[in-house]
């Protein structure tokens, strides 16, 4: 049985980079950040999440949706197990495969071939394993001889279609995909439409955070509406889609409280 | 669901509170074991290393092991003059001391991209993090295999009464050196990775200690100031590789501060790596 678990998950990264200033003009300039503070040695701190909590079960198809910046990909490295939380509690039972950021985990000077073996080590699959699935990853990018020349040269539509074969080449417990491979060519899409559904049907649960509410709701069946890097709404798809809506037209999120917190 | 009360609570000073303490070591340690286990996935990896970042490339890893020959070369002759030591003495001293130089630096330099020449899988997916730093030596250990074949050669120009007895030595002192190998990249990795001004830092003092470590001149040399060798970790190092080969003893201070360095290392670097091991894929 797979399962996802948060219990109070918070997430804040210390910024070391900018200097103070610039920071607290960003601050002053955006109202769709999350929460900016300083901690006691005047470092500043970004809270990307803040005391998120809920459960994802088997058969889950769970959606994550906001506005740019509400923390999405946040949670989602959260839930792929890639960030542990600063505070509360994260627990997750299952293997789990992540379609995060295309670019991310591929060696740029390999060849396709060669990425698709060592995506799957990196899932932990021994590329003795790997082989007859990597065979069947490689038919299905339709790549045919760029296959053999470095990933260097491919464009991007054509990353996203080796990042995607090569991840999605065994069904995982646990699938988390990022929005970008909306990103795709309309063909494309439809494919990988119909290998994402195939697996989630394999797999127990699919976390997909996107902006094309059409395909949150075509995939999904529940999800977390963030604002902030708080849970504006947790709860049934249709549900937090109109709340989204409500968000995106008027500028308020469904709990009122939240509004305060912009003070 | 109501968030009313994340409004109040967020205060600085917060990020501290990680997980408990005793639970931080226990994931440490099963990070440095899980990293172990995947064996399979670090020489893989490592082999690809190799295999990438010599491609298109006729001699390959060989091409090191010719720089390193070349550099014996051009420097045995005009030092063995400086030293007036004879050739056939100096060049095998300067051959051993300098292919395992560049093993012992390689590691040193290389540490400190531990984690974020690996930020793109660090940031995809979760694996143990040890196994960048056990992935780090062992590609080291291969690159040393392959400039290796220069002692031999050497030796065959310039022959010595082998000890084989004493080339056993070589084992144990080897094996310490990879052991000190992880904790120099995970505790380089993870400070470089805070902070991005380690790296050449790091690089220049190593320059230095080129110098300042009896690799291409004997400990002897330093006649009454000996004690600045035998103080010196990295002189150590190439002690215990380099005597059992030259059929020299290994100095019982070489074995000692080696052991002693060991211990602190591996010690002082759990104890960073528990505490800020949830903390690196933030920096990475």
């Amino acid at each position: 049985m797979s399962f996802l678990r948060l219990r109070d998950v918070s997430v804040e990264f210390p910024i070391y980079q900018a200097s103070s200033r610039s920071i607290k003009k960003l601050l002053l300039a955006s109202s769709t950040r999350g929460n900016i503070a300083r901690d006691a040695n005047d470092r500043i701190n970004v809270r990307a999440l803040s005391r998120i909590s809920f459960d994802v079960a088997d058969g889950d198809r769970f959606a994550l949706i906001g506005l740019n910046g509400a923390g999405k990909t946040t949670l989602l490295k959260v839930l792929a197990g890639v960030y542990e939380p600063t505070s509360g509690r994260f627990a997750s039972s299952g293997r789990v495969s992540s379609l995060l950021d295309m670019n991310l985990g591929f060696n740029f000077d390999a060849t396709g071939r060669e990425n698709i073996i060592l995506r799957g080590m990196y899932m932990d699959i021994h590329p003795r394993e790997m082989r007859e699935r990597a065979a069947e990853a490689a038919e299905f990018t339709e790549l045919g001889d760029y296959l053999d020349m470095p990933v260097r040269t491919y464009s991007a539509g054509m990353i996203i279609r080796l990042a995607f074969a090569a991840s999605t080449c065994t069904p995982p417990d646990v699938l988390i995909m990022d929005e970008w491979l909306t990103a795709g060519d309309a063909q494309f899409l439809e494919k990988a439409q119909r290998r994402v559904e195939s697996l989630v049907r394999a797999s127990s649960i699919l976390v997909l955070a996107s902006h094309s509410l059409e395909l949150v709701q075509q995939w999904c069946n529940r999800g977390i509406l963030l604002h902030q890097g708080r849970a504006a709404m947790i709860g049934p798809v249709e549900e937090i889609i109109a709340s989204y809506r409500r968000l995106v037209e008027s500028g308020i999120p469904p709990d009122s409280s939240l509004e305060a917190a912009d003070g | 669901m109501s968030s009313s009360e994340s409004v109040v609570n967020f205060e600085a000073g917060e990020t501290t509170a990680l997980s408990a303490g005793s639970d931080r070591i226990l994931e440490a340690a099963a990070d440095l074991v899980d990293g172990l286990r995947r064996s399979w996935l670090w020489t893989n990896l490592a082999h690809q290393d190799l295999k990438l970042r010599y491609r298109g490339s006729i001699l390959g890893p060989f091409w090191q092991t010719i720089t390193t020959a070349v550099m014996i070369g051009a420097m045995g002759f005009i030092y063995a003059e400086l030293f007036r030591t004879p050739l056939e003495d100096y060049l095998p001293l300067l051959a051993a001391g300098l292919v395992f130089w560049q093993f012992t630096s390689g590691m040193i330099t290389e540490g400190c991209t531990t984690f974020y020449s690996v930020q793109g899988i660090i940031q995809q997916v979760k694996l143990p993090l040890s196994l960048h730093a056990y992935r780090l030596v062992y590609r080291n250990l291969l690159i040393l295999l392959h400039n290796f074949a220069i002692v031999p050669i050497v030796f065959l120009i310039f022959p010595k009464p082998v000890v084989w007895l004493q080339i056993l030595e070589l084992g144990p002192g080897l094996g310490l050196i990879l052991l000190n190998g992880v904790w120099v990249s995970i505790l380089l990795g993870m400070i470089s990775a805070r902070f991005r001004d380690v790296p050449p830092i790091v690089a220049s003092i190593v320059q230095v200690l080129f110098f300042i470590t009896p690799i291409f001149w004997p400990a002897t040399a330093l006649g009454e100031h000996r004690w600045l060798a035998e103080f010196n970790p990295l002189y150590a190092a190439i002690d215990v590789m380099r005597a059992p080969l030259l059929g020299q003893p290994t100095e019982l201070y070489s074995w000692l501060i080696l052991a002693i360095v060991t211990v602190l290392g591996w010690a002082g670097t759990f104890v960073f790596f528990a505490r800020f091991r949830a903390r690196i894929a933030y920096w990475a």
